[in-house]
């Protein structure tokens, strides 16, 4: 089947299991994880594409899609809902011959070669839904073109002790890349890919072929297909991106993500580059005659009678008479009763919490992030 | 539900000049974050209802943006969806309708079209929180003609000459009808809501075609409360009458009772729609002080606010303090600034160093884009 043809395709990577996020990806797959007050992550590459002119996106599910999929539905609240392209769910399916799991990021990307082809694109745009950035894709596809590349990884500088977590990769002074380690013990530099790469479609597509034939292979983007494009002398370009960029692959990090919304990280929610989320038709919020809400964020629909402070409140809060929220992320529809106090804490969502209870640590005492699994429902400390 | 909803967005703007004279009283903010005609809408819509048609008269422009293709409200439908009509130009009906009947009139063909059983038509200057099922049951079980939906609730003179009441017999039968009386005392006050079979209505309107009624309340209620069967439903839970700036700041600031937010926003029969703007959570910095107020998302507040309604997007600056006021979507307060008893209207700004002060029996109106 032909269909309208697109420049660029998107491909997003959704069937990650996160499974450093412990308790919050226990039901849903990373990307469906939320995010500042009213957002799941998957909105911040959603929405990334949509401001950069991408309406062509196939989200690739495997691991706990649910709620992902009924999150994402038709794709109206990204404007995604397109009479040419638009958002598609791509899970692994069956078909004559093998069928199999998606057994890495480069064989999700090869099983579904015939939906790419559909669109006949010069360009695959590959992202991932674990980071919290905004970015303008289309002046890295416009990077891509000017190189005249094979493959575009985009790049961003880390600090030198967290950089054996990423794929780092060396570039010569046109920007061209000479070497690429995945995960290094030693780094070379501290140039990280950030998991988004830009590739000529006809060209991924044979370098998928070779791959999949190789039976040592891990069938993974940074460890397989990258390295071998390098070696067979292809064009590999690195594109710099200045700006806020967060993995947000752990509950530290998830936790310093959301309360980055509210320091001097110079990431802010609100700007023209606007992020779409889909969401429940909520009241505005209602901050109560003696409660006191200070350098936080709130959603709609919260109700609040007691105190917030430093933290992240989602829609449909209610927090009670004399309860204390400090240093924490609070989800959405989370009811916290009166005189509870949360410190230092991601609470899921749905949770019921006390009265008269205290959850986690003072965030001094250095004990790390408490976590309350969704729909939890705490009356005594023995549960904690 | 099989009934056609009929929404007319400005049949009272007479009594509100400040807010509705740029725009159709539907689109008039409430709420922080809502529009008049939001409540309406929302009851045809968790109702059951899918096809209904928006009768507009003048200033439709903030109306039409606003309710765009409908989807904000599941209204984007290949079958029935949400029709807007302005006025015509030409043609035998050109110009603006005279009353409720001939806008029924203008419609007519609309009307004739639908294979709806039922007609719910309501207005926009009522805010209430109900199920048109029960409505249309007990509109069945009394065979009315018209089932018109009140509230006992007590009146004043001043704002008796905006609604119409009923008086009901044993059975529930309205046996007088009077339209803007000057009265007081505790009376049972229309909502402007009626059910009717459609044939029926179809019946009303060639009759007001034959006898060039223009008025539906004098023409067909009030004149023909004893040969036609109305009934009276009655309606217990939230309820607003917006017919001066005054009650729009009585009624906004009501909002803050929380017995009120519970009924309005929570009640069984669903949420409010309204238009999605994808703004972002609020923001409250470190001096924030917010006191029993409703504040919508997308704001940055880093000064005092109390007893207050803040729409969308509104910036309140360092050390500004606002009190018992409504500050509508994109309003600035600036640093240092103090309001009492202030409506701004949509992008006004206040700038630095500013004192307005209103008081709560004669509320301060700030217009559209002014900047104070």
């Amino acid at each position: 089947m032909k269909l309208a043809k697109k420049e660029c395709v998107v491909m997003l990577l959704a069937g990650g299991q996160g499974s450093r996020l412990g308790e919050l990806t226990k039901k849903i797959a990373k990307p469906s994880v939320p995010f500042g007050g009213k957002y799941r992550i998957i909105d911040f590459p959603l929405s990334n594409c949509v401001n950069s002119g991408l309406d062509t996106i196939g989200v690739l599910t495997q691991y706990q899609p649910l709620v992902l999929n009924s999150y994402i539905g038709d794709g109206k609240s990204w404007d995604l809902d397109r009479m040419n392209g638009g958002i598609q769910i791509l899970p692994p399916y069956q078909r004559v011959g093998d069928s199999e799991w998606y057994s890495g990021t480069a064989n999700a990307i090869y099983q579904n070669i015939d939906f790419i082809d559909m669109y006949d694109p010069e360009y695959v745009l590959i992202l991932s839904g674990d980071h919290i950035y905004k970015m303008d894709y289309s002046l890295m596809i416009n990077y891509h073109k000017e190189k005249n590349a094979d493959c575009t990884i985009s790049v961003i500088d880390v600090p030198l002790k967290e950089a054996s977590r990423f794929g780092i990769l060396s570039s010569d002074g046109d920007g061209r890349i000479v070497n690429f380690e995945e995960k290094p013990k030693k780094p070379k530099s501290t140039n990280a890919s950030m998991g988004i790469y830009v590739f000529n479609w006809n060209k991924l597509k044979e370098y998928l072929e070779i791959d999949d034939k190789n039976h040592g292979s891990t069938k993974d983007f940074g460890k397989d297909v990258i390295p071998l494009m390098l070696n067979k002398g292809e064009k590999l370009y690195s594109y710099e991106f200045k700006g806020y960029w967060k993995d947000v692959g752990t509950i530290d990090s998830l936790w310093q993500a959301n309360m980055d919304l509210l320091g001097d990280s110079g990431f802010d929610l609100s700007g023209n580059w606007v992020i779409y989320s889909r969401h429940a038709e909520r009241p505005p919020q209602y901050i109560s005659g003696n409660s006191s809400v200070k350098n936080s964020i709130v959603s709609e629909g919260a109700v609040i009678f007691g105190t917030v402070e430093n933290s992240i409140i989602f829609s449909g809060v209610n927090i009670g008479e004399g309860a204390v929220v400090r240093d924490s992320v609070v989800m959405a529809d989370v009811e916290i009763k009166e005189n509870s106090v949360i410190n230092n804490s991601i609470i899921d969502e749905a949770v019921v919490i006390g009265p008269n209870l205290k959850i986690g640590t003072p965030k001094d005492a250095n004990y790390g992030i408490t976590v309350i699994p969704r729909e939890s429902v705490i009356n005594n400390m023995q549960e904690v | 539900m099989n009934a056609l909803g009929i929404i007319f967005s400005d049949m009272q703007d007479w009594s509100m000049t400040e807010l509705a004279s740029h725009r159709s009283l539907a689109a008039v903010p409430f709420g922080g974050r809502y529009r008049l005609i939001d409540f309406p809408l929302s009851n045809m819509v968790n109702s059951g209802m899918n096809k209904i048609c928006v009768i507009t008269r003048s200033n439709y422009r903030s109306l039409m943006e606003h309710i765009g293709s409908g989807k904000d409200w599941d209204l984007s439908r290949k079958k029935g969806g949400i029709l807007i009509f302005p006025p015509y130009a030409m043609g035998e009906n050109h110009g603006l309708f005279q009353g409720r009947l001939d806008a029924l009139k203008r419609v007519l063909d609309y009307i004739s079209s639908s294979k709806e059983k039922y007609v719910i038509m309501s207005d926009c200057d009522m805010i209430y929180n109900i199920n048109y099922n029960d409505v249309i049951r007990y509109h069945e079980e009394k065979n009315s003609d018209i089932t018109a939906v009140y509230i006992k609730v007590p009146v004043e003179k001043k704002c008796s000459v905006h609604k119409i009441l009923y008086e009901f017999d044993s059975e529930g039968r309205a046996d007088d009808v009077l339209v803007y009386p000057v009265t007081s005392g505790v009376h049972n006050v229309g909502l402007n809501t009626w059910v009717m079979n459609k044939d029926f209505l179809e019946s009303v309107i060639y009759d007001a075609i034959a006898r060039n009624y223009k008025d539906f309340s004098h023409d067909v209620l009030a004149s023909k409360v004893s040969s036609l069967r109305i009934y009276g439903y009655e309606y217990d839970g939230y309820f607003a009458h917006i017919d001066s700036l005054q009650s729009y700041y009585d009624n906004s600031l009501g909002l803050l009772n929380k017995d009120n937010l519970q009924k309005l926003f929570y009640s069984k029969t669903g949420p409010i729609y309204t238009k999605t703007k994808d703004s972002s959570p609020t923001n409250y910095c470190k001096d924030a002080n917010v006191k029993n107020s409703l504040i919508a998302s997308g704001c940055t507040i880093e000064g005092t606010v109390e007893n207050s309604i803040i729409f969308r997007g509104v910036r309140i600056g360092k050390n500004a303090v606002v009190k018992n006021s409504i500050i509508m979507q994109h309003g600035v307060i600036g640093e240092n600034a103090r309001l009492d008893s202030i409506i701004t209207d949509t992008y006004a700004q206040v700038t630095n160093d500013r004192v307005l002060l209103g008081y709560s029996n004669c509320p301060f109106f700030i217009k559209k884009f002014s900047v104070v």
